[in-house]
């Protein structure tokens, strides 16, 4: 079988990334070109300038990577684009420099749902094995998602509200820790303990998830003691508001695995690295006789080679756009 | 030949220039489907007249100022384009493009694009196309008293509705502007970037704060 090359682009949010992956699981090169440096002083991602740093970086990474899989336009098989959801001023960098070298080489254009991207992660270092759940939690995302099969995605549920890792940057903001706040309070609550009284997020048999009224308590928390002149124990609560969010998040994610009966458990996105959560997850598959994968830490986060593994399988399936593609900033995965 | 691009309005202004003539031209309003059609419009000239892609030895792009998005798209295709095929790329203002089209016979062209909120963005050039006041974001009745004070004749130019007598309405002449900018000095594509000529409110707010 003719081996199949796919450039993956990735812009949705604040980096800027480009991958070469050979036949959905062999990463030929990626190169990241993150922001988070700019947006760190905004203590979060400024959607206008974001855009801004995009467009200046996009042909950087695009050359970078072709140089370091020595390859040319030309032996690319197919140009896989994320084309939602995120910021839509984003998105849309990623998306004409995907089209436009569509149209030059004339090359497969393939439209790849972030979140798609996020599970196909896993691929990178180990080959998804079917029924699946897929746990996705990152900076704008936490869903639980039922794969039957290659690139076939039923939506179990999802936040009604923030996503984890919005909460996770809100919360270290309001205790003062720097941005982005997943590998902070991650840092932060391994020292600590969890003393804090925390409400536990919609605790009920669905699939979903809210963080937004855990978040609130934060923040009265963090008020309150200021108020009764105490010193707020970083540590503390750090581990306290860790502890009820990784277990919200275990507990909904071990009842979808039952309740389907299926034994394949994934983690994607940027929450995915948090130490806490793949302990939690790995000691509840242990005993519950569930196979527990999760990308390495360098895919965790917004990356091409993971849009690039997904558009392979988008691919195989003949998921193919033409020119008149366009990004979406909210969009189902299916 | 040369490939012009321009999508820093809501209208899509693009268009293969050879010996002097126009081959193919696209001049539509898109507004939001900028970004949809942009591509697909451009690959057409290239279909329907059996142009390869490679044939382009010049590309230019207006590069802003106007809508940050549209100025994105545009400079977008233009730079990956230049990138990898290794044409020379070199860019223009959406103002100077604008003067240079002017039809009017007026000592002065003012060039505008509405940025809202009482502001514009604009230029003043002469009858050489010279520019005699340096393009940027200005309240529009600052601007009026600038041009007042001119003591001259001149004309409004913009394809946006502004609140000034006698506007010409903007129609590229691209093969005007072409024929002007084709010797320009090549950028590298990398280096390309768009001319917002505004910061971004988050950045106007962090610098007013290091103000206060």
């Amino acid at each position: 079988m003719k081996d199949i090359y796919i450039l993956g682009i990735e812009s949705s949010c604040d980096e800027t990334s480009c991958s070469i992956v050979k036949n959905g699981c062999e990463n030929l090169a990626t190169v990241i070109s993150s922001q988070i440096d700019i947006h760190a002083s905004f203590g979060g991602v400024v959607p206008e300038i974001a855009s801004r740093e995009h467009v200046k970086n996009i042909t950087f990474v695009l050359e970078e990577c072709l140089t370091k899989a020595n390859m040319k336009m030309s032996e690319i098989t197919a140009i896989a684009i994320t084309y939602g959801p995120g910021l839509i001023g984003s998105l849309l960098i990623g998306l004409e420099a995907a089209k436009t070298l569509s149209f030059i080489y004339n090359k497969p254009l393939i439209p790849v749902h972030h979140i798609a991207g996020h599970i196909y992660a896993n691929n990178l270092n180990n080959k998804l094995k079917f029924p699946l759940i897929a746990l996705v939690a990152s900076g704008g995302h936490t869903e639980l998602v039922y794969m039957k099969e290659d690139y076939s995605f039923e939506k179990l549920g999802g936040t009604l509200d923030d996503a984890i890792g919005e909460c996770y940057d809100k919360v270290a903001r309001v205790v003062g820790i720097p941005y982005p706040g997943g590998p902070s309070i991650d840092k932060l609550a391994l020292v600590g303990k969890a003393t804090y009284k925390l409400p536990i997020p919609l605790n009920d048999n669905s699939y979903n998830f809210s963080f937004s009224g855990l978040k609130s308590a934060v923040i009265n928390l963090a008020h309150n003691e200021k108020q009764r002149g105490r010193d707020l124990i970083k540590e503390d609560l750090a581990a306290s508001f860790q502890t009820v969010v990784v277990d919200t998040i275990s507990k909904k994610t071990m009842k979808a695995l039952k309740d389907y009966n299926v034994d394949n458990l994934i983690i994607a996105g940027g929450v995915a690295a948090n130490k806490l959560l793949r302990e939690k997850l790995a000691t509840l598959c242990t005993e519950n006789g569930v196979n527990f994968t999760f990308p390495e830490m360098k895919y965790c986060t917004d990356n091409g080679a993971m849009i690039a593994a997904a558009g392979y399988f988008a691919y195989k399936k003949g998921r193919i756009a033409d020119l008149n593609l366009n990004s979406k900033s909210n969009d189902k995965l299916n | 030949m040369i490939l012009y691009i321009d999508t820093t309005s809501n209208y899509l202004y693009s268009a293969i220039v050879s010996n002097n003539k126009i081959i193919s031209q696209v001049k539509e309003q898109l507004d939001s489907d900028l970004s949809v059609y942009a591509v697909p419009k451009i690959a057409d000239m290239f279909d329907k007249n059996d142009i390869a892609k490679d044939d382009i030895t010049k590309i230019i792009v207006v590069n802003g100022p106007g809508s940050f998005t549209g100025i994105r798209i545009g400079v977008t295709i233009a730079k990956v384009y230049a990138w990898t095929l290794k044409i020379d790329i070199t860019t223009i203002t959406s103002l100077e493009a604008m003067a240079l089209s002017s039809k009017s016979n007026t000592t002065y062209k003012v060039p505008m694009i509405d940025a809202r909120r009482g502001y514009v963005f604009a230029g003043i050039f002469d009858k050489d196309n010279e520019q005699i006041f340096k393009s940027k974001y200005i309240k529009l009745d600052d601007l009026k008293d600038i041009v007042k004070d001119l003591n001259d004749s001149y004309s409004w130019i913009s394809n946006n509705d502004i609140d000034v007598s006698n506007l010409e309405a903007y129609d590229p002449d691209i093969l005007k502007i072409c024929n002007k900018y084709q010797d320009k000095e090549t950028l590298n594509p990398h280096l390309v970037k768009p001319e917002y000529m505004k910061l971004t409110e988050a950045e106007e707010n962090l610098k007013e704060a290091k103000h206060d």
